[in-house]
C-alpha cells in the first residue's frame, strides 16, 4: 500500500479541521482544582532539581533588574497580596513588578511572579488584581511547568521512537514513510499546544477558586477578562482591523472568549449566593500611590489609541478624575489626526481636567496651549500661570513664562 | 556489508569533532608572569539529552561540573604564573558591591552577544573588518580594575551534555536501520559549548575571545567529561591554553 502525499494532506486537513470547530475543549471544574504541594515546598525528582536550579539564577536577574519598580508601599501591598491569595504556599511566593506597559503577568517554576505594570493600570480594584495573582499562584500549586517539561519530554521521546519506527517499517517494507513521519510531527506539536492550554484552563479554574476562599468576588477574573476582549477590539477598529482570532488549534491559551465564558460559569460555581462582596477598590489606589499617573503616561506612548482609549474609559466606570480626563486629551493630542478632529477632543478633555481639583499640573500647560492656539491670550495666560504656580521648578518653567510675556 | 560498516566508520569518525575559534585585539599579548586575574563567577550548565532530543538540566551534575571547572582553572592558572582569584558569588570580592559585579556581568552579557552574532555567527561587519577583536566593556571594567588591582578579568560558560539511555538506544536503532535501507547514523544532542573572554580592566577592552564546540553526531560518544577531574582540565586546556597573540604583535615578532 502506498499513500500519495496529496491524500495524507487532505487527511491531515480534514483531521484538523474536525477537531477545531467539533469538539470544544471541556471547562476545567473548580472544584477539581486541588493544590499539589504543600507549605515550604522544595524540589523532588532530579528533572525538577535542574529545573529550579536554573531558576534560582533567573530569579537572581530578575529581582536584580533594572526595570523593577522598587516602591516599597507597592511591593510590600503586591507580597501581602499573593500571600493571601496564594492557597498553601502562598507564605513562599514573592513578586516582582517590572515597569512594562503591557496586560501580563509570569509565574515561574519555584514560585516568583513577575507582574507587569500594564497590569495594575488595567485593574480597577484589587479584588481584579487579586484575580490575576490567583490564576498565576495557581501555575505554582498545580506545579504547570514542570507537568509541561514531563509533557513534552514525554510526547517528543514518543515521537522519536514512532519516527525511527516507521523508517525502519518503511525501509524494510521499502515504501517512503516521510510524509507520515511529517503528520505525525505536526500531531505532537498540536497535542504540546493543547496540553499548555489545559494548563492555562487548570489555572483558571483553581484562580476562581482561591478568589473565592480568599473572600473575594469570583466574577472578578471574568470582569478583568471582558475588560481585555474590549481593549483589543477597539484597539483593532482603530487601526481599521479585526481582532485577532486565531485557530485555536495553534493557540498556547484558550481564546479570551472562551476563557471568559468558562470564568462565569466557575465563578459561578463557588460565589456564595445571598453574600456582598467588596472590590476593594480604594485601598487599591491607595497602594499605587504616585505610580498610577506614570501608568497611564506609558500606556498612552504606546501609540495605541483604541487601547488607550478604552483603558482610560474603563477606569473612568469608576468616576472621572482630573487625572483620566487629562490622559484622554493626550490620547487625542497624540494620535493627531486632523481629519478626526483630535486636536479638538484634546482640548475638551484638558479643560475637562482642570475643572477636577486633582488635575496634574501638566493639564494646565496643555490647557494654556490649546487657548493659546485659538487665540484666547487671557485665559492662555491664567491657565501657564496656574501650572507655573502647581510646578515652580517643571523643566520648561523659563519657556513657559516667556510664552505669557511675548 | 562491509562496506556499509566502513560506511559507518567514516560517517562516525568525521562527525566527532572539537573545534575552537578565537580572536583577539590586534594589539593582544597573552597574559605571562606575574599577572592578576579576576575569573568572574563561572557560568556552567550540565543536562541530559532526553530521547527526544531535549536537553534536561541537571543540578547534582552542575555542581560536580562547576566544582571541578573551578578547580581545573586554578591549576591551569598556577601553571601560567597567574595570581587568580575565582569569584564562586557576587559578593566574593571584598569591597565591591555585589549589584556592581552584576551590571558588570550583565554589560558583558550583551557585548558578548554582540561579539557572537558579529564575529561567530555571519554577520559580519564591515567597519570591524581587519580590526582583530574591537569591543570594550568601557569605564566600568576601568572602574573595577582600579578598585581591585586586578589587571584582567576573565569571563566564562561552560555547557556539557551527555545521551541519555533512551537516546542512545534511538541511536542504535538508527544505526541498526542502515542494514534495511533507512540509515539514521547521525542522531546525536549531545556535547560541549563554551566560551571565554578576557577583558582588560586597564583599558576595559575585551581583548581575547574563544568559543570551544566539542560533540559527537553519534549519541553515546562522548568528547568531553566536565564533571569528571579529567574532563574539566581537558575543557578548559582546549579552551583557555592555547592564547595566540593579536596580529600586530605576531607581524612584528615574524619581521624580527
Amino acid at each position: 500500500m502506498s499513500w500519495s502525499r496529496r491524500s495524507l494532506l487532505a487527511a491531515g486537513g480534514s483531521l484538523a479541521a474536525a477537531s477545531a470547530t467539533g469538539i470544544a475543549e471541556a471547562r476545567v471544574l473548580p472544584k477539581d482544582m486541588v493544590p499539589l504541594i504543600g507549605p515550604g515546598y522544595r524540589a523532588v525528582d532530579p528533572d525538577e532539581k535542574g529545573m529550579w536550579q536554573q531558576m534560582e539564577r533567573v530569579e537572581e536577574e530578575v529581582s536584580g533588574s533594572n526595570l523593577l519598580i522598587k516602591d516599597p508601599q507597592l511591593t510590600s501591598y503586591l507580597g501581602d497580596l499573593i500571600g493571601h491569595v496564594g492557597g498553601p504556599a502562598a507564605k513562599d511566593m514573592r513578586i516582582y513588578l517590572a515597569r512594562i506597559p503591557e496586560f501580563n503577568a509570569i509565574m515561574f517554576p519555584t514560585g516568583f511572579a513577575v507582574v507587569f505594570s500594564g497590569l495594575l493600570l488595567r485593574m480597577r480594584n484589587e479584588a481584579q488584581l487579586a484575580g490575576v495573582v490567583a490564576h498565576e499562584s495557581a501555575h505554582f500549586l498545580r506545579k504547570h511547568q514542570l507537568r509541561q517539561w514531563r509533557d513534552m519530554r514525554r510526547k517528543t521521546d514518543i515521537f522519536s521512537f514512532v519516527a525511527i519506527g516507521a523508517g525502519l517499517a518503511g525501509g524494510v517494507a521499502g515504501v517512503y514513510a516521510g510524509d507520515l513521519v511529517q503528520l505525525g510531527q505536526l500531531g505532537t506539536i498540536l497535542s504540546l499546544l493543547k496540553y499548555n492550554r489545559t494548563i492555562e484552563a487548570e489555572a483558571d479554574a483553581m484562580g476562581v477558586r482561591l478568589l473565592a476562599e480568599a473572600g473575594y468576588d469570583p466574577m472578578a477574573m471574568s470582569e478583568t477578562w471582558e475588560q481585555l476582549i474590549g481593549e483589543l477590539d477597539l484597539s483593532a477598529k482603530y487601526r481599521r482591523k479585526r481582532r485577532d482570532r486565531s485557530f485555536t488549534l495553534f493557540e498556547t491559551h484558550p481564546s479570551p472568549d472562551s476563557r471568559m465564558a468558562d470564568l462565569k460559569i466557575s465563578a459561578a460555581e463557588v460565589r456564595q449566593p445571598g453574600k456582598t462582596y467588596d472590590a476593594f477598590r480604594d485601598r487599591y489606589l491607595n497602594a499605587l500611590g504616585s505610580i498610577r499617573p506614570t501608568l497611564l503616561d506609558d500606556q498612552v506612548k504606546l501609540n495605541d489609541p483604541g487601547a488607550s482609549q478604552y483603558v482610560v474609559e474603563t477606569l473612568a466606570k469608576d468616576g472621572w478624575n482630573g487625572l483620566l480626563r487629562f490622559y484622554e486629551g493626550e490620547v487625542w493630542r497624540l494620535r493627531n489626526s486632523s481629519k478626526l478632529g483630535d486636536e479638538t477632543r484634546a482640548a475638551q478633555g484638558y479643560a475637562a481636567a482642570v475643572a477636577y481639583p486633582d488635575a496634574p499640573p501638566d493639564a494646565w500647560r496643555w490647557h494654556g496651549i490649546m487657548l493659546l492656539k485659538s487665540g484666547k491670550r487671557l485665559e492662555a495666560h491664567a491657565a501657564f500661570a496656574r501650572y507655573l504656580q502647581l510646578a515652580p521648578n517643571a523643566p520648561d518653567a523659563a519657556l513657559v513664562r516667556q510664552m505669557m510675556n511675548g | 556489508m562491509r562496506r556499509v560498516a566502513l560506511a559507518l566508520l567514516v560517517s562516525v569518525a568525521l562527525s566527532g569533532c572539537v573545534q575552537t575559534r578565537q580572536y583577539a585585539d590586534v594589539e593582544f599579548t597573552p597574559p605571562q608572569g606575574d599577572y592578576k586575574l579576576l575569573v568572574m563567577r563561572p557560568d556552567v550548565e550540565v543536562g541530559s539529552v532526553t530521547t527526544g532530543g531535549l536537553v534536561e538540566p541537571r543540578a547534582d551534575w552542575t555542581e560536580t561540573a562547576r566544582t571541578k571547572v573551578m578547580a581545573a582553572l586554578r591549576a591551569q592558572q598556577a601553571e601560567r604564573g597567574g595570581n587568580v582569584l575565582i569569584m564562586e558569588k557576587r559578593n566574593s570580592l571584598p569591597g565591591v558591591d555585589p549589584e556592581a559585579v552584576a551590571e558588570l556581568e550583565r554589560l558583558h552579557y550583551a557585548v558578548g552577544s554582540s561579539i557572537a552574532l558579529h564575529k561567530y555567527s555571519g554577520a559580519y561587519l564591515p567597519t570591524k573588518r581587519g580590526k582583530g577583536l574591537d569591543w570594550t566593556l568601557g569605564e566600568d571594567a576601568v572602574a573595577l580594575g582600579r578598585k581591585t588591582g586586578y589587571d584582567y578579568a576573565l569571563f566564562l560558560h561552560a555547557e556539557d551534555s551527555f545521551a541519555s539511555t533512551g537516546r542512545v538506544a534511538l541511536q542504535v536503532l538508527g544505526i541498526a536501520g542502515c542494514f534495511v535501507g533507512f540509515c539514521a547514523p547521525n542522531i546525536g544532542g549531545a556535547g560541549q559549548f563554551a566560551y571565554a573572554s578576557l577583558v582588560d580592566l586597564r583599558t576595559g577592552e575585551v581583548v581575547w575571545f574563544n568559543v570551544l564546540q566539542a560533540g559527537s553526531q553519534v549519541a553515546g560518544i562522548k568528547m568531553g567529561d566536565i564533571r569528571t577531574d579529567a574532563g574539566a582540565a581537558q575543557m578548559v586546556d582546549r579552551l583557555l591554553d592555547r592564547m595566540k597573540p593579536g596580529r600586530n604583535v605576531q607581524r612584528r615578532a615574524q619581521a624580527q
